[in-house]
């Protein structure tokens, strides 16, 4: 089979997963599974609350997974199911190719110690301990031995720029900080996969910008996968190498920024995506012309003596090129070869976000 | 129907399982006695192998490490002055009553608190008689004490040990119950045993409660250390009921200041132990 390569770089997998919470939820799980009834059945038949319904994402070795949703979407739910601090109503929770449901508490509880790190919207930071013996508390539940705790703690504490802070208490700190520690917490553990359920919503705009910079330089330069819940869809964008859009427990869009963004999902996802800047985030190759087309429409237009960008250059990049050049279009060049022009209208319609065959398109 | 012969039957019958349990139960109560006794000698020996400003210096130092140097003087000049009064010896005899009942109180009341922490069942039928202890006249404990541990500070020691009680079990219990949601989440999602989630989270949290009902206790206890001076706890309670007696109002003035004095000492320092155990969760 040519798909076990594959399959072993999926590090989490999650399978049509369902929650429903309620007093007859096993009744509902077992209508839901026997005649597919939505969720909106499932409420006036059961009077059962669907929290997540039939998610499936995988989460690959190395990525970070933005899972985006407002309040209630069933996000937090979806998050906790994953390292099983709420139990699956229905659908199979596979990590590191264990199933998560069939482990014992024991397995469990060693799993989550050493494979699943979790950081939480609170922090919970133990307030009776000090900033260090926080970062290794992870350790320590492990049972390794103290200096050793203490000397990892302080190299995870020094990734995230807390050295000198390591016997404070977190009541000293500010939300920012105590947020690392949180992080370096988890990185201490040394888990493939990390949980972030909202970390930086509680902090002000500046500083939640500057760890999400962190954050994610931090989890790709050690190769951590992470899983990292948010309400903002920005914040999704900045950090998320995949984004799964959710609403009312189900995920209705999966896809990188540039495919949410460019191809949303329904009316839904569009209305999200409507606020959104694409100049970093619409490439040449969405918004060119082939370049047959453009020489018909413009003959008399030398498209060898265009200035040259790369498919892959953003909104952003080609603007700075048009700027240079003294003509209104930027050649696309592909292996050598020109495919495709960019015109100033191509660009003005990627930054409005409309679609390629939308009218006006030219 | 008379309804008095029921009443009759239900006092004969209360006195009768008295007695039988005072004549089947002697060595049950002889051991307890023993143990009381013991436990308050041995208390009392240490707390005299001192001079009064000794022990009015160690306290001195406490309240100013725990307060202020101004508590420490206060604390330590208020004890000296017992002594003064003549009262020095009661004094002891009083602390030694009022510690032996609370450790003994808090010995069983701490490990019941943290059962009613986790056990909601057990909380709930814990609580009509927790409210029956804490509303019944303290001095309904002397007489059954009395009537199976004789006259003398064993009997004290029951009747105060089972006011002092209560709050240590309420207290305690609370602060189980009440981890904060956030920290058992991540006690989980760090793969904690439960062994750990109560000795690394849950514990720490309930310090502060507990601290309070340890306060509690002890102010409880010093309640009903006076009023078991009637069956001859000694000490300071057993000077005001003899005072009261003959009418000698400067000594029971005297000796109700030492109470206060005393109380005052053990439950600022108690009192800040608790603020300390509170600010480290804060």
């Amino acid at each position: 089979m040519n798909t076990v390569k594959e399959a072993n770089d999926v590090l989490l997998d999650c399978q049509n997963v369902w929650k429903i919470f309620g007093a007859r939820s096993s009744a509902a799980v077992k209508a839901v599974s026997e005649r597919g009834l939505s969720k909106k059945q499932v409420l006036q038949d059961f009077d059962c609350v669907v929290g997540v319904s039939d998610a499936s994402l995988q989460v690959r070795r190395g990525e970070i997974f933005c899972i985006m949703g407002l309040s209630g979407s069933g996000k937090s739910t979806l998050v906790r199911l994953l390292n099983r601090l709420i139990e699956p109503s229905l659908g199979k929770i596979v990590v590191k190719g264990r199933e998560i449901a069939k482990l014992n508490p024991a397995e469990l509880r060693d799993m989550r110690a050493r494979n699943i790190g979790m950081v939480f919207q609170s922090v919970a930071l133990l307030p009776y301990r000090t900033v260090l013996e926080n970062a290794a508390f992870g350790l320590e539940v492990r049972g390794v031995p103290k200096d050793e705790r203490n000397e990892t703690a302080r190299a995870a504490l020094a990734k995230v720029g807390l050295s000198d802070w390591i016997s404070r208490y977190p009541s000293e700190l500010s939300g920012g900080m105590q947020q690392r520690v949180g992080l370096a917490r988890a990185l201490a553990a040394d888990p493939e996969i990390i949980l972030m359920d909202e970390p930086f919503s509680a902090l002000d705009p500046l500083i939640r910008r500057q760890l999400q910079d962190e954050f994610r330089q931090l989890t790709k330069s050690l190769g951590k996968s992470a899983v990292f819940i948010t309400h903002d869809l920005e914040e999704a964008i900045r950090i998320g190498d995949r984004i799964a859009i959710m609403k009312d427990g189900i995920i209705v869009q999966v896809g990188t920024a540039e495919e949410i963004v460019t191809k949303p999902a329904g009316d839904y996802v569009a209305e999200f995506v409507a606020g959104i800047s694409r100049i970093h985030l619409v490439k040449a190759h969405s918004v060119m012309r082939p370049v047959g087309d453009f020489k018909t429409s413009q003959p008399h237009c030398d498209v060898d003596a265009l200035l040259k960008a790369s498919p892959e250059a953003d909104i952003g990049e080609l603007i700075d090129i048009t700027m240079r050049s003294e003509r209104d279009a930027v050649a696309v060049v592909e292996n050598g070869s020109i495919v495709g022009v960019v015109t100033t209208r191509g660009l003005l319609r990627g930054v409005a976000g409309m679609p390629a065959g939308a009218p006006g398109a030219a | 129907m008379d309804t008095s012969v029921i009443t009759d039957l239900f006092d004969t019958s209360t006195d009768n399982a008295l007695g039988w349990i005072g004549d089947n139960g002697e060595w049950l109560f002889e051991f307890i006695r023993f143990v009381l006794q013991g436990t308050y000698d041995g208390i009392l020996w240490f707390l005299e192998l001192a001079p009064f400003y000794v022990i009015a210096i160690i306290a001195g130092l406490l309240a100013w490490r725990l307060l202020n140097p101004v508590a420490g003087l206060l604390a330590g000049i208020a004890l000296a002055f017992c002594a003064f009064m003549g009262l020095w010896a009661e004094t002891m005899s009083t602390l030694a009553l009022v510690a032996t009942a609370t450790i003994l109180a808090l010995a069983v009341g701490i490990p019941i608190g943290i059962v009613a922490g986790f056990v909601k069942t057990f909380d709930r039928a814990l609580e009509p008689a927790l409210d029956l202890i804490q509303t019944l006249p303290p001095y309904i404990y002397l007489l059954p004490a009395i009537a199976l541990l004789g006259y003398g500070p064993a009997t004290a020691l029951v009747a105060t040990f089972i006011v002092a009680m209560p709050p240590s079990i309420r207290l305690t219990s609370l602060g189980i119950r009440m981890t904060p949601r956030e920290f058992i989440e991540l006690g989980q999602a760090s793969g904690l045993s439960p062994w750990q989630m109560f000795t690394k989270i849950r514990l720490p949290f309930a310090m502060p409660s507990i601290m309070a009902g340890i306060n509690q206790s002890l102010m409880m206890a010093f309640g009903m250390v006076v009023i078991a001076g009637i069956v001859g706890s000694g000490g300071l309670g057993e000077t005001i009921y003899g005072a009261v007696r003959t009418l000698d109002i400067a000594t029971s003035i005297n000796a109700a200041i030492a109470i206060v004095i005393l109380t005052m000492v053990l439950d600022r320092l108690t009192q800040s132990a608790a603020h300390r155990a509170k600010a480290g969760v804060r």
